[in-house]
């Protein structure tokens, strides 16, 4: 019987981590991918609870397969977007989406 | 053309160096917890546990560490693979078999054929203005305020609940027809979104976009 | 009771009627034929025939010769304005008495009177429905204002007549000094009207109430200190004086003649300035409480009257003449208060508000038919109007106080009760004042209709007025004739009515004021008057030879009378020096510590901030993405911390 404080702290773990990719990396798709990260630890976190500590055990999986489900929609339209940014600016490099400031 | 693919080469070079890098994190530690479990130190679930915590851990590390995009895609693989185990370990099969059908047959290859088709550029050496310290801060923090919430919480329950694949199924389709609908239509929506978004809008676009290709190629 | 259809309790209606015919005018005058002046000319013909039922159920009113109303037959009221549930309520409130009943047929009747004599003057005019409209809207205040029960809305109909009377002396305001005049005549008033609020919130602050009868109620019952109610009560004559043009505040009638003639008439000399004495004559049972105020009261329309009378003795100008006697003549309706003549105030205010509405409307013909308006530019125009000129004489004799005609009467009884009541000293000013009375009006109307003409092409142009002008100036110079000895005794209750003035207009505590003819007090005052126009013939006959050479024997008095004292150059002076000196110290505090201190650097503090920081703003997504994981990090550092 593993505790649930392992998977928390994995999750923990897996979501800083993530959030760190987000925030130091460049690419585009670094990104994305780090973003995919977080969401991993979010659903991580969601079926652990879900199992523990839910009697019914079934409203924290309906929401981790959603979680995927959506994540899955996230990458296409991002990818998308990241497509866009590459042919207008020749780079998928974030920093190069700097016209929020015109 | 086929002279101007380097990726096997690459790849090559990619299976052997994973391959070794990964035996030697994983060997000592798969020993490390052999030895735990033969001695009744652990139990066989704990030791798939902690094997999977490795994994995940390590490719996360590389996820979001390595500068080569093709290597941190491979190691985003690894990560979401072991998550999948995780998954199995907290009883879930159903979830565990959609993250690897999802995860690993979906969304990693569009992530790779996205870096194919932005040039696979690898994250820059950013010498001015560098956000990695910040991003650092704010990582140990948060992780730092999520561990002191997690050990410091009192969880109670111990038992794990189990639904079988069947009545998840059943529930699914019977109490949350409605949402499975929305993200249907949301899927829909989405992909229709990323073409609108990813094709060239004007004819002048796809002409501009041939020329400066062949220019910069 | 006879004829109930319209009693004390409605009188409301007829400041009503006005107002409906000012929003109807002013608003589609244009739509309506000849601008809708005929709609305000019948409006007003209805209040006065409403206003003779009020008059008939008065009159059933008395019993035992004693005002004595059903309780609440002559009161209507309802919660104007409710706040905090009861906390604080404004009512409107209408009350009539016989001080009610003597304002209303005065205000009602001038009114129609000017109101058609306007049709014949104003012809032609630019704004002539506009001109009606005001009209109409000053006619609805004024009697909201008689009517009042309270003083919150006395004071609200106060403002309402003050607002028409700077609108209407502004009504030619292409003519700078007309601009100017209406400019003035509002802020003197409005610093007397500041005075008047003082006084009622003092009044509210002790009471709690704002109705007229409870003040006098709680004043008798000396819910107030004296002192307080003093205050409040000089505070309340402030308001009453800049009104009434009473000294010091008598500057802006005179300049207030810039507004066309029939206005005049009905604001500034029978109605609106004699709001004045109505609000000290109402709130006269306080007065007598506090002898000191009511002191303040003599003295002030004592030196008003002799002031004025002497200014009227040189203005050259035919509106001005009168409206300096009107000015005087208030002052002697003012010291009748003084003394605690209600009766005789109050009777005053009545014949004078025929007469001299006669004399304003008899200029106006004058100046209608000539365009002329300095007597050195007129004279001999009796050969060429002779309806003008004999009404204009009969106002001036009525003015004057020759016998029979109706200013002796109510003149003879203010001195009367003035010899009686009254220091003698005040006698002896006010016979003076009476005196010189005789003097300016016989010198006005010799100056003007007498003589040879001064004009030659004024006089040629000159013609008697149409019938629609001279109608009200003959009706008017009938009532200047009779209606003094009509209410003054006897010849009124063989028509009907009550009795005379005396019996209906007193104070409770006095009793009613029965007039006694006193033969030979009546004698002095009738040689006064006498001897009065006798001077007035003697130095202004013909040409005016003993005049000019009395000009010439002292220059220096002349100048003193003609530049009014130099008080209009004192104020401009106090303006000048220390009300600008004050504003420019406001304005230096406004302009450098609130704008530029307050307003400029608060923005311009802003402004250095955005340009210091604006570097923050790179656009580029990561940083935004930084800050926003900086700030749910910190958050979580805050959330653990606290729990």
């Amino acid at each position: 019987m593993i505790p649930i404080e392992n998977f928390l702290i994995l999750s923990s773990l897996l979501f800083a981590m993530g959030l760190y990719g987000v925030l130091a990396r460049r690419s585009a798709i670094l990104i994305l991918m780090s973003i995919e990260l977080m969401l991993a630890a979010v659903s991580i976190n969601f079926i652990a609870f879900a199992t523990y500590l839910d009697g019914e055990a079934f409203s924290g999986l309906v929401f981790a397969l959603f979680v995927i489900t959506v994540a899955a929609a996230e990458v296409g339209l991002a990818l998308g977007i990241v497509l866009r940014l590459f042919r207008e600016r020749r780079t998928a490099y974030v920093d190069a989406a700097d016209s929020l400031k015109w | 053309m086929i002279d101007r693919l380097p990726l096997p080469a690459q790849f090559d070079r990619l299976i052997i160096v994973g391959g070794v890098a990964v035996g030697l994190v994983m060997t000592p530690i798969l020993f490390v917890l052999l030895a735990l479990l033969i001695g009744d130190q652990i139990t066989a679930a704990e030791l798939v546990f902690w094997l999977a915590f490795t994994v995940i851990v390590a490719g996360a590390s590389g996820t979001v560490l390595l500068n080569n995009i093709v290597h941190a895609a491979l190691s985003l693989i690894a990560t979401l693979l072991g998550v999948a185990a995780v998954y199995l370990l907290l009883a879930t099969e159903f979830i565990a078999l959609v993250q690897i059908l999802v995860y690993g047959g979906g969304v990693v290859i569009l992530l790779i054929f996205g870096l194919m088709m932005t040039n696979a550029q690898d994250d820059p050496v950013v010498t001015d203005g560098s956000q990695k310290p910040f991003a650092a801060i704010v990582g140990v923090l948060l992780a730092g305020v999520f561990l002191a919430a997690v050990i410091d919480a009192e969880w109670g329950s111990e038992t794990m609940t189990v639904v079988p694949f069947r009545d998840f199924g059943a529930r699914l389709f019977r109490d949350f027809i409605v949402p499975v609908i929305i993200v249907g239509v949301l899927l829909d929506i989405a992909l229709s979104g990323a073409i609108v978004n990813a094709r060239a809008s004007r004819i002048e676009d796809v002409d501009a976009d041939e020329t400066t290709s062949e220019a910069s190629s | 009771m006879g004829i109930d259809l319209v009693g004390m309790e409605d009188v409301w209606i007829l400041p009503a009627i006005p107002f409906a015919v000012f929003i109807l005018v002013s608003f589609f005058g244009r739509l309506i034929p000849r601008n809708g002046d005929f709609i305000a000319v019948l409006g007003m013909a209805l209040v006065v025939l409403l206003v003779g039922l009020v008059l008939v159920d008065f009159q059933g009113a008395f019993h035992d010769e004693v005002f004595a109303p059903i309780a609440g037959a002559n009161t209507y009221s309802f919660d104007w304005i409710d706040i905090g549930d009861g906390f604080f309520v404004i009512e409107f409130s209408t009350y009539v008495d016989a001080v009610t009943m003597v304002m209303l047929p005065v205000v009602s009747f001038v009114s129609l009177m000017v109101l058609v004599y306007s049709i014949g003057y104003m012809k032609g005019e630019a704004r002539y429905g506009w001109y009606f409209a005001a009209l109409s809207f000053f006619v609805a205040a004024m009697l909201l204002l008689v009517i009042s029960g309270n003083l919150l809305q006395l004071y609200l109909a106060w403002e309402g007549v003050g607002l028409a009377s700077y609108l209407l002396i502004g009504f030619y305001w292409e003519r700078q000094s007309a601009a100017e005049a209406a400019k003035k005549a509002f802020i003197t008033t409005r610093i007397g009207d500041v005075g008047l609020l003082i006084g009622i919130i003092l009044l509210w602050r002790v009471t709690g109430t704002f109705d007229i009868q409870e003040i006098i109620h709680a004043a008798e019952e000396g819910v107030f200190g004296q002192t307080y109610l003093t205050v409040a009560m000089l505070f309340l004559f402030a308001g009453a004086a800049g009104k009434s043009a009473q000294f010091p505040f008598h500057v802006w009638l005179p300049d207030a003649m810039e507004g066309p003639t029939p206005v005049s008439a009905l604001i500034h000399a029978a109605t609106m300035v004699v709001a004045g004495v109505y609000l000290v004559a109402r709130m006269l049972p306080v007065y007598d409480e506090v002898l000191i105020a009511r002191d303040v009261v003599l003295y002030v329309g004592l030196i008003t009257a002799l002031m004025a009378a002497t200014m009227g003795l040189v203005a050259t100008d035919i509106k001005r003449v009168l409206a300096f006697s009107t000015v005087s003549q208030l002052g002697f309706m003012f010291a009748a208060l003084g003394v605690g003549a209600l009766t005789a105030a109050m009777f005053h205010l009545f014949t004078h508000a025929f007469f001299k509405s006669l004399l304003f409307l008899g200029s106006g013909s004058v100046i209608h038919a000539t365009e002329q308006q300095e007597v050195g530019e007129l004279g001999g125009l009796r050969k060429k109007m002779p309806i003008t000129a004999l009404t204009f004489t009969i106002g001036s004799l009525a003015l004057a106080g020759i016998p029979v005609f109706a200013g002796f009467w109510s003149k003879d009884e203010i001195l009367h009760d003035l010899q009686h009541y009254g220091p003698f000293a005040a006698y002896v000013i006010l016979a003076v004042t009476a005196a010189l009375t005789a003097i300016y009006t016989t010198r006005l109307v010799l100056l003007t209709f007498f003589g040879k003409p001064k004009n030659e092409q004024a006089y040629e142009h000159a013609h008697e007025s149409p019938p629609i002008m001279t109608g009200p100036l003959v009706i008017l110079a009938v009532l200047a004739l009779v209606v003094g000895f009509i209410t003054y005794q006897g010849v009124g209750e063989s028509l009907g009515f009550v009795g005379g003035i005396g019996e209906l207009v007193y104070l409770p505590h006095h009793g009613p004021h029965v007039f006694k003819l006193d033969i030979a007090f009546a004698a002095v005052a009738t040689a006064t008057a006498v001897v009065g126009v006798a001077i007035g013939i003697m130095y202004w006959w013909g040409d005016a030879r003993r005049a000019i050479a009395a000009q010439s024997w002292a220059p220096e008095l002349h100048q003193l009378l003609v530049r009014r004292y130099y008080l209009d150059e004192l104020y401009q002076g106090v303006i000048n020096h220390v009300v600008l000196g004050a504003a420019a110290v406001v304005a230096w505090f406004d302009k450098r510590v609130v704008n530029e201190t307050g307003v400029d650097g608060s923005t311009q503090f802003v402004g250095f901030l955005g340009y210091r920081f604006k570097f923050l703003q790179t656009g580029r997504i990561p940083h935004y993405v930084l800050g926003m994981a900086l700030g749910v990090a910190a958050l979580a550092v805050v959330a653990i911390g606290t729990t």
